[in-house]
């Protein structure tokens, strides 16, 4: 099953985006309670240079020692919190500064090297927070429930691939381009197909999760100067199998349904809002209006701000 | 009539299943208000009771209903009505997938579009659809009839064995086994006196237009 939920705020003003999402995702908990997660836009005061890390680590002596020793070698360390977790490990999540972009995921690359450490994301714009455990109980964890943001992403995970932890939680993002996440209901079934010459290109995947290979493929789309809804209408043609998939940018929001309409999704579109669903109960949690539309089969639909 | 409201705002799907269960033997009809489109309402109800539903329902709203007739003055989710015997679904906006899945009797309609296998594994019964239809409407149909006053998509009557898919609106393709003819005068008769009975206003020339859907032996 799976999950997923949107919400973008056309006023562009800051919103409690982390309150609408958990409610939204805490109605749909039933379809998945393996893990959930968010990607929320606009809250992060951050200018040019700085990146935000989420880090697990696990609890084994010297993990954190040698973590932020590395990290140190990248860039001071500017702000840094420690999240108590669960399954072993906790998330650690700091405040970097980088020349530019594409230093982001060589950084990543050498922190995942080192024992006992796995990083979840490293973003610019938004921030990421995904966790093992039902919607309420990372909300909480994370304080998810105070996040402004202009616009953002969420899932409720039912595995059907892969592996149940952190790191499989959706979103999934990619570091081709900035802050373009992607989260998902389906199976990709033509995965390699579009995989192969993503990786030829350049993309490196860290795991054979198809959101994940989603996520490359609309940051490649994106990258090559597509807008948002183009991209989504071309990953209805090049994607094969059942799926709803929702992404997230800078500046927007986008969903788009497999050409046989076999993963559900539902929308709502008023003056203050635009938001997508898996169910309807989900957009009651955020509107009361009751012009609810069915994202028809192989429909795409995007908001931007 | 006596008539008995529910309010459903803070009661979880069990809840309010069991409370209509035990109104529907004492109440002609019950009001349910604020179902914020939760999942399987009304699911085995066997009351010959008509039900209000204000609002939308989430999936499977009608399941395995029999005798009961419900009203939503909203959407439905996924599989409205899926393996009624007997009864009566009435939905006045949109539906998901698989909208009077595997019905044995009564009637199911929705006055909106609904998406993909629309009355899928239907055995008898009836199943109407106001707009448009997705993708294997009548897929794997045993037997009932299934009216569509829109269009259908890709794959109609994908693998039918019985019954009959009456489309009004353009059909893009069938499915295997499928094979589409003029709907007969008797045909348009007997699709007139049901469609009357639901208030759906047609015309004449309408009528003739009905395409027929069966399978190909």
């Amino acid at each position: 099953m799976c999950g997923i939920a949107g919400v973008i705020y056309k006023d562009k003003k800051t919103h409690l985006v982390g309150e609408a999402l958990t409610s939204m995702l805490e109605s749909l908990q039933h379809r998945g309670p393996d893990s959930a997660g968010y990607a929320i836009y606009g809250g992060l005061d951050f200018t040019e240079n700085y990146y935000q890390l989420n880090i697990e680590v696990k609890r084994r002596r010297g993990a954190l020692d040698n973590l932020k020793s590395l990290l140190t070698q990248f860039s001071p360390i500017f702000e840094e919190q420690f999240i108590e977790s669960v399954g072993g490990s906790d998330v650690y999540k700091c405040k970097i500064a980088l020349d530019e972009f594409s230093l982001l995921q060589p950084c990543i690359q050498e922190i995942d090297e080192l024992d006992n450490v796995c990083v979840i994301n490293g973003s610019h714009s938004f921030e990421m927070i995904k966790d093992i455990g039902k919607v309420k109980d990372i909300a909480q964890r994370f304080d998810v429930q105070n996040r402004m943001g202009t616009h953002g992403i969420g899932h409720t995970r039912f595995a059907t691939e892969s592996g149940v932890d952190r790191y499989h939680a959706h979103p999934y993002q990619s570091y081709i381009i900035p802050d373009i996440t992607v989260v998902h209901n389906g199976q990709i079934t033509n995965y390699w197909k579009i995989r192969d010459p993503l990786e030829r290109k350049g993309h490196t995947f860290e795991s054979f999760n198809d959101t994940e290979c989603i996520v490359h493929y609309m940051a490649d789309k994106l990258n090559q100067g597509y807008k948002l809804e183009e991209a989504l209408d071309q990953a209805v043609i090049d994607l094969d199998g059942p799926f709803s998939i929702l992404v997230g940018t800078p500046n927007g929001i986008g969903i788009a349904k497999d050409k046989l309409g076999l993963r559900p999704g539902v929308m709502v579109e008023t003056d203050e809002i635009f938001a997508v669903a898996s169910e309807e109960m989900a957009l009651h949690d955020v509107t009361d209006s009751n012009q609810i539309e069915q994202i028809a089969p192989g429909e795409t639909r995007a908001y931007t701000i | 009539m006596k008539e008995h409201i529910i309010d459903a705002k803070d009661m979880d799907e069990k809840e309010l299943n069991r409370t209509i269960k035990e109104h529907a033997v004492s109440y002609d009809k019950l009001i349910i208000n604020n179902p914020e489109s939760r999942h399987n309402i009304c699911a085995g109800l066997t009351e010959e009771v008509n039900i209000e539903i204000n609002g939308s329902a989430g999936y499977f709203v009608g399941t395995m209903v029999n005798g009961s007739k419900i009203h939503i003055n909203g959407n439905a989710g996924w599989f409205a009505g899926d393996n009624m015997t007997e009864g009566e679904l009435i939905i006045e906006g949109t539906a998901g997938d698989g909208a009077g899945q595997g019905i044995y009797g009564g009637t199911v309609i929705v006055k909106g579009s609904t998406g993909s296998r629309t009355g899928e594994i239907m055995k008898g019964g009836t199943v109407i659809i106001g707009g448009n239809s997705g993708y294997m409407t009548g897929l794997l149909m045993m037997g009932g009839k299934l009216i569509i006053l829109g269009d259908v998509t890709d794959d109609v009557g994908e693998s039918i064995m019985r019954g009959t898919i009456y489309v009004l609106g353009n059909v893009k393709s069938l499915g295997k086994n499928a094979v589409m003819d003029n709907a007969t005068s008797d045909d348009q008769k007997e699709l007139k006196e049901i469609l009357t009975e639901y208030g759906f206003e047609l015309t004449d020339i309408d009528y003739t237009n009905f395409k027929k859907i069966v399978n190909m032996q």
